[in-house]
């Protein structure tokens, strides 16, 4: 893939390189617009060339496209072999449209801008190239290429005076979950001694493949390090002060795009391959899925600055995607994968304008700025849009997510889904609303810092991703036809629940 | 183009026009106010017009669904299609008599208030954003109204939500219109809850959402007596029914409707008289095949006891808004009542009377708030007869039709629910004729203290009549408010005539005489109540009559304090739980934990680091033996 280099190749030199960090991203945006927009075609011609699908070679059968391979070190089996699937496409998408937005969004960075802007396409490439990996190994370590400059960015252009903390917590908890993480995968590379992904799914599409105690534990393991990677309660305190204290572009890649890296490699090589161990993990997710929506949700209503709030309901939607993963089934993952979609715009773009206001006013504190619809119409528009599509109000892609994760889980957990139901309509409701209510509307506060709207070429970042949320919120088939396309995993994921209930 | 196509794509050119005309606002011309509101005007009567097209063309071509394009499917691209469950939701609208006849009332009320707004609003700043707002409003009523399937109608169900909480907070610098919008929209979304859960129950049972198929389903399965069916039959009935009470505020959630008069009169009228608060009764009546005997009994108390309290609560408002607010809350409660009595005909009747005349009011009062410099108490208004004389005439009638006068609109419908009442459950029908009563007291309390008596402030008194584009609107009004009941219109059974309503109209005469005689008996009182004890008043004479009871009366039993005190209680309390939680105990505790557990590690290792030469051997040869045995063994 074309983006994965043009993202990771850039040094230019230092007087020039905000420009050249925009046109870097933007070019692995067109390309990955391209990619999207001829992801069907590609598939069709792939299969087209087979009678059987079961004759075609194994990236096909998973629904991946645009492929390539060459070896990298070979003594362990590692070789950089990339594509894109159904999931992967719409996932590359939102990473690059995120990225695009993220660099944008980094005017506020003042000193070593060299170092910030080499750090941020780091990790944008990194991600992308996570999402695009077929080798598990080389998925892992440009993951880790993603999210150790998070560390560095809090500790270095964080904010607020416990930046120190925030950083030094986040290192803590995101560098267990990935161990774990690495942990779990070497042991499943040690029952295939491959790290190639399509020959371990296609491994074990037959039951028993691995020894059923094992696969409860490997689960177990991965489940544990990958939900500290995306802040499953109660390892999710990390994300409110993270994101609070990170600089805006940081917060934006971290937490639109960086976290759902747990949850992809859950959908997508966890569940489907170790379906038998996870029949005992998934209720439990199920109910610890509750913790963030619930919990996080009632936390948020307390809050008074706004990345908290924010920080706070984007832990809380990460809920949804678990309830979706603990429903495995095709309704509920799709859904699972829609909601990542819709969360990583949602919360690029909310920081992106939370980051805008602290740029102008230093503090975020709703006690302190408060009423500032009059004065910056644009801004507040966007920040209640929003927010609103942070409580799930339809049009906007979240829903559309949502709805589909609770009508795939409502069969196997319907309390649990009833709950979530609640909190995602009345909860949420009630934070965003309150948020709305003292940031924008009313008078403008006393104290409250005097406030430009957003000039005019820079509103571009943000009029794209509430327009892409709309986009898959008026007709989520765009996004949703794509997922399906990697049916063969979800089928085999899904596998996990309709054992457990025969 | 054949006639055929025209009507297949007329609800779609009535759904998207206020759409278009509100994304046009939003994006070019927020700046030009003349450009957006002759814009959103135009959109509206077009789907007016296209509305009433497609009323008159009922004898021709009764209409039905139509499919145009599929929004979600999830499944189907399956070469496998038989695997596990797959979910399908079409992007289609209903295009029968029932959705027909609320087509022609929306968008009718809507015109017209579009029309009032322009003058009422003019001094507005935020003159486009109120149009953008009115137009998205437009759209989503009219996605309700149109949607086949119960997934469709959640969704333009909540953009009606959201709509509303833009228009109600349109002052949005107003602190209690904030308020007001954020309550509303909250209220709302808790009866959304039960709505979804009931979609939900629904898909899981009857494996569709689209209301004709599960309609048919239904009847298949009443035949064969299915167990699964019948066993959640009631409790998906009522889920369904909590996004009615949440939208059409009934009790217990009746508590946003009088506070959402925070926003501008004409919004009221449209949006919470007329329209989106009809949408929870329109609904109720468009599934009404999914409720079993138990679910309509309690709708059907729902209803009353909306009707009787709001109906109690409205004879001690001084706010004339709120007046009017407390009595669509009462009249709402009638229609869901119907619909409980096996009624929708009646209830949808009564719908669209109630849009004429309510509208009428709210207007009215609109009116005269526009000429009285926003004064809104009605004892400080008073005599405005022979200032406002088109204003008052319009108003008073509008208040008998609400009343029920004999040969007005409203005398009709409310006498079509009154008898279903009385052929079904006797209380119920003891309980309307009551409210007509209060009915007819609190509007002639109403006219009486504003448009009668003397001058009681200097706002009366330099009131002038208002230009014509208010008053245009409000003579339509009076006129359909008088001759909707007619019977040559033939709108009391309409309904009932066309849809798959499986219910034997009423055809008891004994029924029949009781409504009529009962409530002109009762509206007479009423009238004549009202008119003694307020002819002279200076001040309310009431609440010495009362007694005391007046204060509980005038803050509406005190919902809100209670409502206040419940979620003080509990989710805020959760909530501060959740945070206290959040911070000392995850947070503080697991953190110090984890660095806490570094710490001693490192003090451990630190012990085994000793710089002993002979020590590293021994745990070298130590760590070699344990290998072995691992391998070997």
């Amino acid at each position: 893939m074309m983006a994965v280099l043009l993202a990771l190749v850039p040094r230019e030199n230092r007087s020039i390189f905000r420009f050249g960090s925009i046109v870097a991203t933007l070019g692995s945006l067109l390309l990955a617009i391209y990619v999207f927009d001829k992801f069907d075609d590609r598939l069709d011609e792939a299969r087209g060339e087979v009678t059987f699908i079961e004759a075609a070679p194994l990236e096909t059968q998973y629904g991946y496209v645009f492929t390539q391979r060459s070896n990298w070190i070979e003594s362990l089996g590692v070789s950089f072999h990339v594509g894109v699937d159904g999931i992967g496409v719409v996932m590359v998408l939102m990473a690059a449209l995120v990225s695009f937005a993220a660099a944008c969004c980094a005017r506020e960075i003042q000193t070593r801008e060299k170092e910030f802007y080499i750090l941020l396409l780091l990790m944008s490439g990194g991600i992308l190239g996570a999402f695009m990996s077929i080798d598990l190994f080389l998925m892992y370590f440009l993951h880790e290429l993603a999210l150790i400059p998070t560390f560095i960015m809090i500790g270095v252009w964080g904010r607020g005076k416990d930046k120190g903390f925030a950083a030094y917590k986040i290192t803590i908890y995101l560098s267990i979950g990935a161990l774990l993480t690495l942990a779990g995968l070497i042991m499943v590379y040690l029952q295939f001694n491959t790290f190639s992904l399509v020959e371990i799914l296609h491994a074990t599409t037959f039951e028993d493949a691995i020894d059923h105690s094992l696969q409860h534990f490997i689960f177990g393991l991965l489940f544990l390090g990958l939900g500290i990677l995306v802040g499953l309660w109660p390892f999710h305190t990390w994300a409110p002060l993270g994101y609070g204290a990170a600089p805006t572009a940081t917060a934006m890649m971290h937490a639109g795009v960086i976290k759902k890296f747990g949850l992809f490699m859950l959908i997508k090589f966890a569940l489907p391959v170790l379906h038998e161990g996870a029949q005992i993990w998934l209720p439990i997710l199920a109910c610890l899925c509750l913790g963030n929506i619930l919990y996080c949700g009632l936390v948020a209503m307390r809050q008074k600055n706004l990345n908290l709030i924010i920080g706070n309901s984007s832990v809380a939607h990460m809920g949804f995607v678990f309830l979706g993963i603990a429903s495995a089934t095709l309704i509920g993952l799709t859904g699972a994968v829609m909601v990542m979609v819709a969360h990583g715009l949602l919360a690029g773009l909310a920081f992106g304008l939370s980051g805008y206001l602290h740029h102008q006013t230093r503090t975020l504190d709703m006690d302190k700025v408060q009423g500032l619809l009059t004065g910056m119409p644009f801004w507040g528009t966007l920040m209640i849009m929003a927010l609103m599509a942070g409580c799930g109000l339809p049009g906007f892609a979240n829903f559309a997510g949502e709805i589909t994760v609770f009508f795939g889980a409502w069969k196997s957990y319907p309390i649990i889904t009833g709950i979530a139901v609640w909190s995602a309509l009345v909860i949420g409701a009630v934070y965003m609303l309150r948020t709305i209510r003292t940031l924008l509307h009313g008078i403008k506060g006393h104290d409250t810092p005097e406030t430009e709207d957003i000039a005019k070429w820079q509103r571009l970042p943000y009029a794209l991703l509430i327009t892409v949320l709309l986009l898959f919120g008026f007709y989520p088939r765009l996004i949703a036809d794509k997922i399906n396309q990697s049916e063969a995993t979800f089928k085999q994921a899904a596998s996990a629940q309709s054992e457990k209930s025969r | 183009m054949s006639k055929e196509t025209v009507i297949r794509f007329l609800p779609l050119v009535i759904l998207l026009a206020p759409l278009f005309s509100a994304v046009i606002i939003m994006v070019f011309t927020h700046r030009f106010r003349r450009l957006s509101s002759g814009l959103s005007i135009g959109t509206v009567a077009l789907s007016f017009a296209a509305s009433v097209f497609l009323f008159v063309s009922l004898n021709t071509d009764p209409g039905g669904s139509t499919n145009y394009f599929n929004w979600l499917s999830i499944g189907h691209t399956s070469q496998n299609a038989t695997f596990l469950n797959t979910l399908d939701f079409d992007f289609s609208l209903q295009n029968d008599p029932l959705s027909r006849l609320m087509l022609l009332v929306v968008t009718l009320i809507g015109t017209l208030v579009h029309v009032f707004s322009l003058v009422y609003m003019r001094e507005d700043g935020g003159y486009s954003r109120y149009f953008g707002a009115l137009s998205f409003f437009m759209f989503s009523m009219l996605g309700i109204v149109l949607s086949a399937n119960l997934v469709m109608m959640f969704i333009f169900w909540e953009l009606v939500g959201v709509s509303s909480y833009l228009l109600i907070s349109h002052w949005f610098e107003k602190p209690k219109a904030a308020d007001a919008g954020k309550k509303a929209f909250i209220t709302n979304r808790i009866g959304d809850v039960g709505f979804l859960i009931g979609i939900l129950f629904i898909w899981a049972t009857l494996g569709t959402v689209n209301i004709e198929a599960f309609t048919f389903e239904i009847d298949k399965l009443d035949e064969i007596g299915s167990e699964e069916w019948t066993s959640v039959a009631t409790i998906a009935g009522l889920l369904i029914f909590c996004g009615a009470i949440g939208k059409s505020a009934q009790f217990p959630l009746h508590v946003w409707l009088p506070d959402a008069m925070e926003g501008p009169t004409p919004v009221s009228a449209l949006i919470h008289a007329a329209t989106m608060v009809a949408a929870g009764v329109y609904m109720i009546c468009r599934v009404f095949a999914l409720f079993t005997p138990e679910a309509l009994e309690i709708i059907a108390w729902t209803g009353a006891i909306t009707a009787l309290l709001a109906a109690i609560i409205a004879v001690q408002q001084d706010d004339i808004k709120k007046i009017l607010a407390y009595s669509t809350l009462s009249q709402l409660g009638y229609m869901v009542m119907a619909v409980g009595c096996a009624g929708p005909a009646a209830s949808m009747f009564h719908l669209t009377t109630h849009a004429a005349f309510k509208a009428l009011l709210f207007l009215g009062a609109g009116a005269v708030i526009y000429a009285c410099h926003h004064e809104q108490n009605i004892w400080r208004l008073g005599n405005l007869k022979n200032k406002m004389g088109w204003t008052s005439r319009t108003f008073i009638i509008g208040a008998l039709a609400l009343a029920g006068f004999p040969f007005l609109s409203g005398f009709y419908s409310k006498d079509a629910i009154l008898m279903q009442a009385y052929d079904h459950r006797m209380p119920l029908f003891i309980i309307g004729i009551f409210v007509a009563f209060l009915t007819a007291f609190y509007m002639t309390r109403c006219i009486v203290v504003t448009f009668l008596g003397k001058t009681r402030s200097d706002h009366a008194k330099e009131a002038e009549e208002v230009p014509g584009e208010m008053i245009t609107p409000l003579v339509i009004l009076a006129v359909l408010s008088i001759g909707l009941g007619w019977d040559f219109l033939g709108l009391s059974g309409f309904t009932e005539g066309y849809s798959q309503w499986k219910i034997n109209a009423v055809d008891n005469a004994t029924a029949h005489y009781a409504a009529m005689i009962g409530s002109t008996i009762a509206v007479a009182i009423g009238l004549i109540a009202g008119w003694k004890i307020y002819r002279n008043a200076d001040q309310d004479p009431l609440p010495k009559m009362l007694m005391g009871a007046d204060v509980l009366i005038r803050k509406g039993f005190k919902f809100d304090e209670f409502y206040a005190f419940l979620n003080k209680w509990t989710q805020e309390k959760l909530s501060y739980a959740a945070d206290w939680f959040d911070r000392w105990a995850i947070a503080g505790f697991g953190v110090k934990g984890t660095s806490g557990a570094v710490d001693i590690t490192g003090c451990l290792l630190r012990q085994l680091q000793t710089g002993n030469i002979q020590t590293y051997v021994l745990l070298t040869v130590i760590g070699l033996l344990l290998i072995l045995t691992l391998i070997l063994f």
